[in-house]
């Protein structure tokens, strides 16, 4: 069941945080809402919820008006960042809460609460109170008692970001594979960029409450709207590079995209290595060019000491252009003389 | 070393709590004859039950006590009633530019004014709606008096709960009033078991009100009550001191069945107040 959010306005005070968001998840879609902390982005969750209420705009689920309805009449289940599991009760009374309230039969409530516990391996806990258990283990809590009544959408506020490195992958995973089997339209927040590229399908980069780009993935990274979203999404973040051939414009680069070699070729630049860093897999490569710092990613191999003499260019056809004053994305090639001399 | 410094420290200290204690238990089951005999009889008299029959037999001391019991459980219930909501509603709601922070200044101030300030406003109020001598009366003074406290307390265990917790329930289905009875005031239950006793204990040891505020027997509590046994003529150590141990009890009870939560209660009111 689709989810629109038509022209949503919210503010606090006189400060605008969230201002006429409109953005469509179809049915079944994951949709992550990525942006630094307040960006708005958790707000925008909260009044889809029914806990805040917008100022301007419509939310509409399935074609129904929602805006003015209880959180309760909604039929979106919503996932937090601390669990907010119910201390006082066992773990087969959280997960089967939302039936519960439902007035839902007992001996139904349990048959389904133990089906979820099973979906998500909590069958041996469901007489522990949340406190004996670990963090992951709540979180799959929190998801079960979110899936238990099968909602019309689900909400997921920075889910993960109190797991361990390790745990935070795993259970990243073991979300994208539920969200696939129960194909139920789904809104994540997050300020994690990985999270993002790898569970939506598309993705609405924030900033200062306001939408910079709603699209895929690959989109988002490979033709970045502007030059927020470019810096924000990517690890390491795009080059951002000022040409003073193109007085007007930025060039944009992915550290994959900068080419280094050891010898002097034509077209290439000149430049010293300012610093490396071995990930294992890779290695980034600093160069200090001029006053420009450019980050390059080669293979592991790749051991550059400090100050070596090296030279550079941008693999063509990988260059991303902005318009300087407004930071937008302008067509592949820049509107003045060229600045590919050194193609 | 040390150790035993302490010890001796804690040791002197209790027998200076306990001794009015020791003493009240011990007049209270003397015969009169031994009571002020000298040297004083500490232990090893001839223990007698005359006075608790003189004091509860009578009447008037059964009546006392039976109101005192009335005033405190019901000016408890009804501070609860009120002051409950009203802490919730500090804890969660927005309130318009600072008047959150200062609805609950004003309602502490209450409690920054010595209570015989208040008396003769008091008097004359009730005296005005008939309820002097009346229990009625004198349990509205007491719910006032101690509903800043029910507030200021409640509030600060409300504010300890996540308000996720609350919104979750609110996502799976509960109203706002379902949330605060089946979520929130579970969680809350030693912070209103601590309230709770703190309430019935003061309630239940006031005197100064109670005093003026009531001058029949059918409405005297027992502190009143023991305190009227010193007459013009005669000073009934025996009977005062039966009712005194009587009062005791309760209070005893209470303190020790919340003890683990007036610990922690009262600390949190201090360090969040």
């Amino acid at each position: 069941m689709p989810l629109e959010l038509d022209r949503i306005t919210k503010r606090f005070g006189a400060r605008e945080v969230v201002c006429s968001v409109s953005l469509t998840a179809e049915d079944g879609e994951f949709v992550v809402l990525l942006g630094p902390s307040g960006c708005g982005k958790s707000t925008l969750l909260r009044m889809i919820a029914g806990l805040e209420s917008p100022d301007q705009g419509v939310i509409r689920l399935a074609g129904a008006d929602l805006t003015r309805r209880e959180p309760r009449d909604r039929d979106i289940a919503m996932v937090f960042q601390n669990y907010a599991l119910y201390p006082h009760m066992t773990i087969a009374r959280n997960i089967g809460y939302p039936l519960k309230v439902r007035k839902r039969d007992p001996r139904e409530i349990s048959a389904e609460v133990n089906g979820v516990a099973a979906r998500l391996g909590l069958t041996n806990l469901l007489q522990n109170r949340p406190r004996q258990l670990s963090g992951g283990e709540r979180q799959r809590v929190a998801l079960a008692r979110a899936i238990i009544r099968r909602p019309k959408a689900f909400l997921m506020d920075e889910p993960l970001s109190n797991l361990d490195a390790r745990l935070r992958v795993e259970m990243r995973a073991e979300l994208k594979r539920l969200q696939h089997e129960l194909r139920i339209v789904t809104l994540y927040v997050t300020h994690d960029q990985s999270e993002a590229m790898t569970l939506a399908h598309r993705i609405a980069v924030m900033r200062d409450g306001c939408i910079q780009q709603y699209d895929t993935p690959s989109n988002v990274y490979h033709r970045p709207a502007n030059t927020f979203v470019a810096g924000f999404v990517g690890s390491p973040p795009m080059n951002l590079i000022e040409v003073p051939e193109c007085p007007d414009a930025t060039l944009g680069v992915r550290p994959e995209d900068v080419e280094i070699s050891m010898i002097d070729q034509p077209g290439w630049t000149a430049a010293r290595v300012y610093v490396t860093e071995e990930m294992g897999n890779e290695t980034l490569v600093v160069l200090t060019a001029g006053a420009a710092q450019i980050t390059a990613r080669g293979p592991a191999a790749s051991r550059l000491d400090f100050d070596t003499p090296v030279w550079y260019r941008f693999r063509p056809g990988k260059l991303h252009w902005f318009d300087k004053a407004s930071g937008v994305r302008l067509p592949d090639h820049p509107p003045s003389k060229p600045a590919d001399s050194r193609e | 070393m040390k150790r035993v410094f302490v010890y001796a420290a804690a040791a002197i200290a209790l027998v200076v709590a306990l001794a009015p204690v020791y003493w009240l238990v011990t007049i209270s089951l003397k015969r009169e004859i031994d009571q002020f005999a000298y040297p004083p009889q500490w232990i090893g008299f001839t223990a007698t039950l005359e006075h608790y029959v003189e004091a509860f037999s009578g009447g008037s001391f059964a009546t006392y006590f039976l109101n005192s019991v009335i005033l405190a459980a019901s000016s408890t219930v009804a501070a609860l009633l009120i002051g409950v909501p009203a802490a919730y509603g500090l804890a969660r709601f927005e309130w318009p530019g600072n008047w959150s922070a200062n609805i609950g200044d004003w309602i502490l101030s209450t409690r920054m004014l010595p209570p015989i300030v208040t008396i003769v406003p008091l008097f004359l109020m009730l005296r005005q709606v008939h309820l002097l001598n009346s229990l009625l009366g004198l349990a509205l003074v007491y719910t006032a008096f101690n509903l800043p406290f029910v507030v200021w307390m409640m509030r600060s265990f409300f504010e300890e709960v996540p308000k996720e917790i609350e919104e979750a329930a609110r996502l799976d289905g509960e109203t706002r009033l379902g949330a605060l009875l089946r979520i929130v005031l579970p969680l809350v239950r030693p912070g209103l078991a601590a309230t709770a006793v703190f309430c019935l204990i003061v309630a239940w040891n006031e005197f100064l009100f109670a005093l003026i505020l009531t001058q029949t027997e059918t409405a005297m509590t027992l502190p009143v009550g023991i305190a009227s046994q010193v007459t013009q003529y005669e000073i009934r150590w025996g009977a005062m001191s039966a009712a005194g141990v009587v009062a005791m009890l309760p209070v005893l009870v209470f303190a020790t069945a919340a003890q683990r939560y007036l610990v922690r209660g009262l600390s949190l009111g201090a360090v969040k107040g």
